[in-house]
């Protein structure tokens, strides 16, 4: 008897610590490395840009997701920490609307030495569209 | 995709010319910040729209929610899907005035308080809000800072059970923007 009561003892702890163990990971799970996540779509810039623009059922399709879009970048900005390659389609009250790729740290300067008009394959996480532009944030450069 | 209301009142200064002086950011900073009795909530905004008129002190912002970012993954996900429904309402909005537009001269350094009143939207709520900030001119560029509390209740932003404990009711919010004056 007392050797039951020992084993159902041990399991209880056993599963406790396990327990533990699995909060601990799921609470403390890292962020999504995004350079080498797999995209959900793969698409031109202008698709992007004029699905969100256009009313379509963009958000529903590309919020949250990580895209790999092909674009040429216009320019290049700088604020603070942030490294940001920008595609231009339009010019509105915010100036200059199109889609903005701020840059994870490791593809910054890269991006800083390119020259404008060149045309790149950028992956990241889109995080929607502020009526003037599509956000894509966590970007790295593919090719 | 239908324009906001923000973007309209925004159309229709600019075609009435009043957007003279129209100060403008891209990459404006909003952060929040919880005390909890279990862990603090912090989270960070670096992607905010907001534009200011020196002339008419009309003051907008515009913040996608899922680009706040939290430094725990797992506090992130239930702050888009249980919280704000980032989904459901992927923006929230700050259309009003600095009401003492007049009395600020922020074409000169130096450093200005103002008093911004307007219609703050989180969570497909709108509230009216009254609150205090700062300019700080240097250069030609505006420096706006504000800090002001908000009421999670009040944006129907509601806490599940098993965590309302751990979570404040009330939330601090900051709001640091570079306004860069737009070419005419």
């Amino acid at each position: 008897m007392r050797k039951y009561v020992k084993i159902i003892g041990l399991v209880m702890v056993a599963g406790i610590i396990a327990a533990i163990a699995l909060y601990l990971f799921v609470y403390n799970k890292p962020h999504p490395d995004y350079a080498k996540a797999h995209p959900d779509f793969v698409l031109t810039a202008d698709v992007l840009f004029h699905s969100y623009h256009s009313g379509e059922s963009a958000s529903a399709n590309y919020t949250g997701a990580v895209l790999q879009v092909t674009g040429t970048i216009h320019k290049v900005e700088s604020a603070g920490d942030q490294v940001i390659a920008v595609t231009v389609f339009e010019e509105g009250l915010f100036g200059d609307e199109g889609i903005r790729y701020a840059m994870l740290p490791d593809y910054q300067q890269k991006i800083l030495q390119l020259s404008t008009g060149a045309t790149l394959v950028i992956k990241g996480l889109c995080t929607g569209y502020n009526d003037t532009d599509v956000i894509l944030e966590k970007c790295s450069i593919i090719e | 995709m239908k324009k906001t209301i923000l973007f309209i009142v925004l159309g229709i200064a600019l075609t009435n010319g009043v957007f003279a002086q129209r100060y403008l950011t891209k990459t404006g900073s909003v952060s929040f910040f919880s005390k909890a009795p279990l862990e603090n909530l912090e989270a960070h905004n670096s992607q905010v729209n907001s534009a200011l008129d020196l002339k008419t002190g009309d003051f907008v912002f515009k913040v996608l929610m899922k680009s706040f970012e939290f430094e725990k993954a797992l506090m992130q996900e239930h702050f888009n899907e249980n919280y704000v429904e980032s989904d459901k309402y992927p923006n929230a909005t700050f259309k009003g005035k600095v009401v003492n537009i007049g009395q600020l001269d922020l074409t000169k350094n130096g450093s200005y308080n103002a008093e911004v009143e307007g219609d703050l939207t989180i969570h497909g709520i709108t509230r009216p809000v009254k609150e205090t900030g700062t300019f700080e001119v240097k250069d030609g560029k505006v420096n706006g800072k504000s800090k002001f509390t908000i009421l999670l209740a009040d944006y129907n932003i509601s806490v599940p059970a098993p965590v309302v404990d751990n979570i404040a009711k009330e939330i601090e919010i900051t709001v640091d923007v570079m306004l860069e004056k737009v070419a005419e």
